[in-house]
């Protein structure tokens, strides 16, 4: 049971960390796409 | 007493030992990290100083002058005006190289006139009998109203009196070199009438480059003193020979040669570095050596790392009460963190050759003999960086392209970069060809896996250079051809520098990467031993029911309920929905999971394929390698892994572009989402199809 | 007959003359390219590449195209 417990709290853990990766950042605009700094 | 903390900025030409100054600081005290929102790179450190105080160190990225022309020398005028950012410098640490003093003071004159306290540190100062310079500092000092340490970086001499001056920081005087009015007396005047408040070479900053200012609305100052960009640039012309006229001045006093005792090591080396057939030898011996040494000698480490975290699997699973945690250990998160330490060896194979040949000096002598060349195919000499260094990484590599002047060609070759046998695709392609290639010798001495893996890398660079050339052809954008490369002298590499890097690149991919793939892993697991309904949850009576006329026995038994299982997992039903796209290219559905999964990173693959077959066999101590082995076709009763469908996978991962973070620097660079989405349709659709093609001619 | 760093041989030492700044990146400007400083041709790249130069104590590579305006009196 305990066992159980724990193996599920890991899979939360990298379930959130996943998220928080690839969709979480992906909402957060950086500087660079509003204005002109260089990049061509 | 209290600690006081400082700020220190290091600022420098490129090839000035400013990173070299920056490890002698803070040693190995030091973080990289990116600028929010912005992909430079950014390096602080700290070091301890006398009297109690703290300086965080920050290494700006290495830059000319002010007079921006990417986005890593944006960030360094951006911070420099900006007195409220909390990394805005106390006093900043100009780094010059005694050889190029005269060009190197140019940058120093600029900061200088941004009334910051600065000292001037001039490196390289072993080098100075040699090349018969003498300086006379005091002179100097007086003249450039700052203090001067003068230190070998290489040697470590002088590090002590520059943390000394450090210290001593507000004693520097911080008047400019330069009264930026001299540039064009009316214009400032009224310039500075508007904005009585403002320091005049910031208001000319502002204007002349694209940063922002707190405080102060760019615009405004822009529409008020509009100048075309001709005027503009015949100011900044003119700013630049008063600039040089100055430290003309200074330097005739304060700098003497002696050309007579000058030994010019640099000629020599370059009349054959640089020499139209002797320097395409040498290069080309140099690559061949490069690949041939990382499949040779990284093969060795991880060959024990595979077989240790297999042990450590087995291992684990003994000793451990069993249960649902102990299995995840044995099978999910023992072999996720094996999946990330057996590129290590690679990595940082693949980062200790790039950073020798960076500080050597030596790639920009590459850079020079190749842009004829590259420019054939609509790249520049300057893409040959990126290129090389994309066998370590697409990520660096694309972000290495910033210096290329022209759009179109910097454009191209961030497009084409990805091609490049990056250090992710090594790990799958040595597990495809060490299954699938006979380990043989060809003519008594060429090894047929190596030659295999060589002729994948020339793969990958010849389809780069071929898409260049059609992209060059279908793109329709006009460019000036600018092209300005420094030609460093030469320097022997620094051993310290070079492990810094090694260390911090691998770093890098352990815990940014790393964490990715054992969290991925985590999941698979999950998915693999969980499934819903009835096939899965009585897995043991339907295979007994199956085998009901012939009983198996224990291990059999074991073995049968362990495939119903994950056949029926819900990575099985995954895999098993996508099976029809993918089995034309010889793949069954578990390799068509490890596709999917790696999308977030090629070096995925191995990893996924060690979590579902450990989850779905019985044999712990197996290494990945010889399950993959013994993998069998149910309904051919072939191998899984033959040499048709090893060479569709090794031609699916030299062109598919399997890599999130890839699209996402893409867009970063290029600003828009066309140009990734570009990129992911075109690699993915071709290496679709040539898998197709190859799996189906071959079979 | 005009001169300019393009038709340079190697070895040889000039002095660069006025130039149209437009046709010259600011980089080039700001490692010394600028009038009245001296110029060597170290070494050319071969099928038309970049030219090695040592303007004013800087050690650059720059195209044909650019060395090609850039005026420049050969010293004897």
């Amino acid at each position: 049971m305990v066992q159980e417990i724990i193996a599920f709290i890991i899979l939360l853990v990298a379930v959130a960390f996943l998220i928080r990766k690839y969709f979480w950042k992906s909402k957060k605009k950086g500087n660079c796409g509003e204005n002109d700094c260089g990049c061509h | 007493m209290s600690i006081q903390n400082i700020n220190v900025a290091l600022i420098g030409n490129p090839n000035t030992g400013k990173t070299s100054v920056f490890n002698q600081l803070t040693g190995l005290n030091q973080q990289v990290g990116n600028y929010p929102g912005i992909t430079v790179e950014k390096k602080m450190g700290f070091c301890k100083l006398p009297n109690n105080i703290k300086a965080n160190i920050l290494d700006l990225p290495g830059t000319y002058s002010l007079n921006a022309s990417s986005i890593d020398e944006n960030m360094v005028i951006e911070l420099l005006l900006n007195k409220n950012d909390k990394l805005y410098p106390d006093v900043a640490l100009v780094v010059t190289d005694v050889e190029n003093l005269k060009r190197n003071l140019l940058l120093y004159t600029q900061i200088k006139d941004l009334e910051i306290p600065t000292i001037l540190v001039i490196n390289m100062a072993d080098r100075m009998e040699s090349k018969g310079i003498s300086l006379d500092i005091p002179y100097l000092e007086e003249h450039l109203k700052t203090k001067i340490a003068l230190i070998s970086s290489r040697k470590g001499h002088g590090i002590e009196e520059l943390k000394n001056l450090i210290v001593d920081y507000k004693n520097i005087p911080n008047e400019p070199c330069l009264n930026a009015s001299i540039i064009d007396p009316e214009y400032f005047k009224s310039l500075q009438h508007a904005f009585p408040n403002q320091l005049l070479y910031k208001l000319w900053l502002v204007i002349t480059q694209d940063v922002n200012f707190l405080n102060l609305d760019r615009n405004e100052v822009r529409s008020t003193f509009t100048k075309s960009h001709s005027e503009l640039k015949r100011l900044q012309q003119k700013e630049t020979i008063k600039r040089y006229q100055f430290i003309n001045d200074v330097l005739k006093e304060g700098l003497k040669v002696d050309h007579t005792v000058a030994t010019d090591f640099r000629a020599k080396l370059d009349r054959i570095l640089t020499h139209k057939v002797w320097g395409y030898v040498v290069f080309f011996a140099i690559l061949f050596i490069i690949f041939q040494a990382i499949f040779q000698w990284a093969t060795i480490p991880m060959d024990f790392i595979d077989s240790t975290f297999a042990s450590l699997s087995a291992l684990a699973a003994e000793r451990l009460p069993s249960g649902i945690l102990t299995d995840l250990i044995s099978q999910g998160i023992i072999p996720g963190i094996g999946g990330i330490l057996i590129f290590i060896p690679q990595i940082a194979f693949l980062f200790l050759f790039i950073s020798i040949l960076e500080e050597s000096g030596y790639m920009s002598r590459v850079v020079f003999l190749m842009d004829k060349i590259m420019r054939k195919f609509g790249l520049s000499g300057k893409s040959v960086v990126p290129l090389i260094s994309g066998t370590a990484c697409a990520i660096p590599a694309i972000m290495a392209t910033r210096n290329i002047e022209n759009w179109k060609e910097r454009l191209i070759t961030i497009l084409v970069t990805p091609f490049t046998t990056c250090s992710a695709r090594l790990p799958v392609y040595a597990i495809i060809i060490s299954l699938v290639i006979p380990d043989e010798r060809l003519f008594g001495f060429l090894n047929m896996q190596g030659l295999t893996l060589m002729l994948l890398y020339l793969l990958g660079f010849g389809t780069a250079i071929l898409s260049a050339y059609i992209l060059n052809k279908i793109l329709k954008i006009k460019n000036k051809t600018y092209f300005v490369v420094e030609m460093p002298s030469y320097k022997t590499p620094l051993f310290k520098n070079v492990a810094i890097n090694v260390v911090e690149k691998t770093k890098a991919f352990v815990f940014g990467a790393g964490k990715i793939i054992l969290a991925i892993s985590v999941v698979l697991w999950f998915l693999a031993s969980y499934g819903p309904g009835k096939n899965f949850n009585e897995a043991e009576a339907i295979v007994i029911e199956r085998h009901k006329d012939k009983p198996l026995d224990d291990f059999e038994f074991e073995e049968a309920v362990a495939s119903q299982k994950i056949e029926n997992s819900y990575i099985g039903l995954m895999g098993k929905t996508i099976e029809p796209i993918i089995s034309p290219l010889g793949y069954d559905w578990k390799i068509g999971i490890a596709i999917i999964s790696s999308f977030a990173a090629r070096e995925v693959f191995v990893g996924t394929l060690a979590t579902i077959y450990s989850v779905g066999g019985t044999d712990n101590e197996a290494t990945i390698k010889s399950k993959m082995q013994e993998e069998i076709n149910p309904q051919t009763g072939e191998k899984i892994f033959n040499f048709a469908s090893g060479i569709s996978l090794l031609l699916f991962y030299a062109f598919a572009l399997q890599c999130a973070s890839t699209l996402a620097i893409t867009k970063k660079e290029t600003n828009s989402w066309k140009w990734p989405m570009i990129q992911l349709v075109l690699m993915s659709g071709f290496a679709y199809i040539t898998a197709l093609l190859a799996y189906q001619l071959l079979k | 007959m005009k001169n300019s760093i393009h038709s340079l041989k190697k070895g040889e030492k000039a002095t660069i003359k006025e130039f149209d700044i437009d046709l010259v990146p600011l980089k080039l400007l700001e490692m010394g390219c600028l009038p009245g400083n001296m110029v060597e041709l170290l070494q050319i790249a071969p099928f038309g590449g970049p030219l090695y130069l040592n303007i004013n104590g800087s050690h650059v590579a720059i195209r044909i195209e650019t060395a090609r305006v850039i005026e420049v009196e050969i010293i004897k």
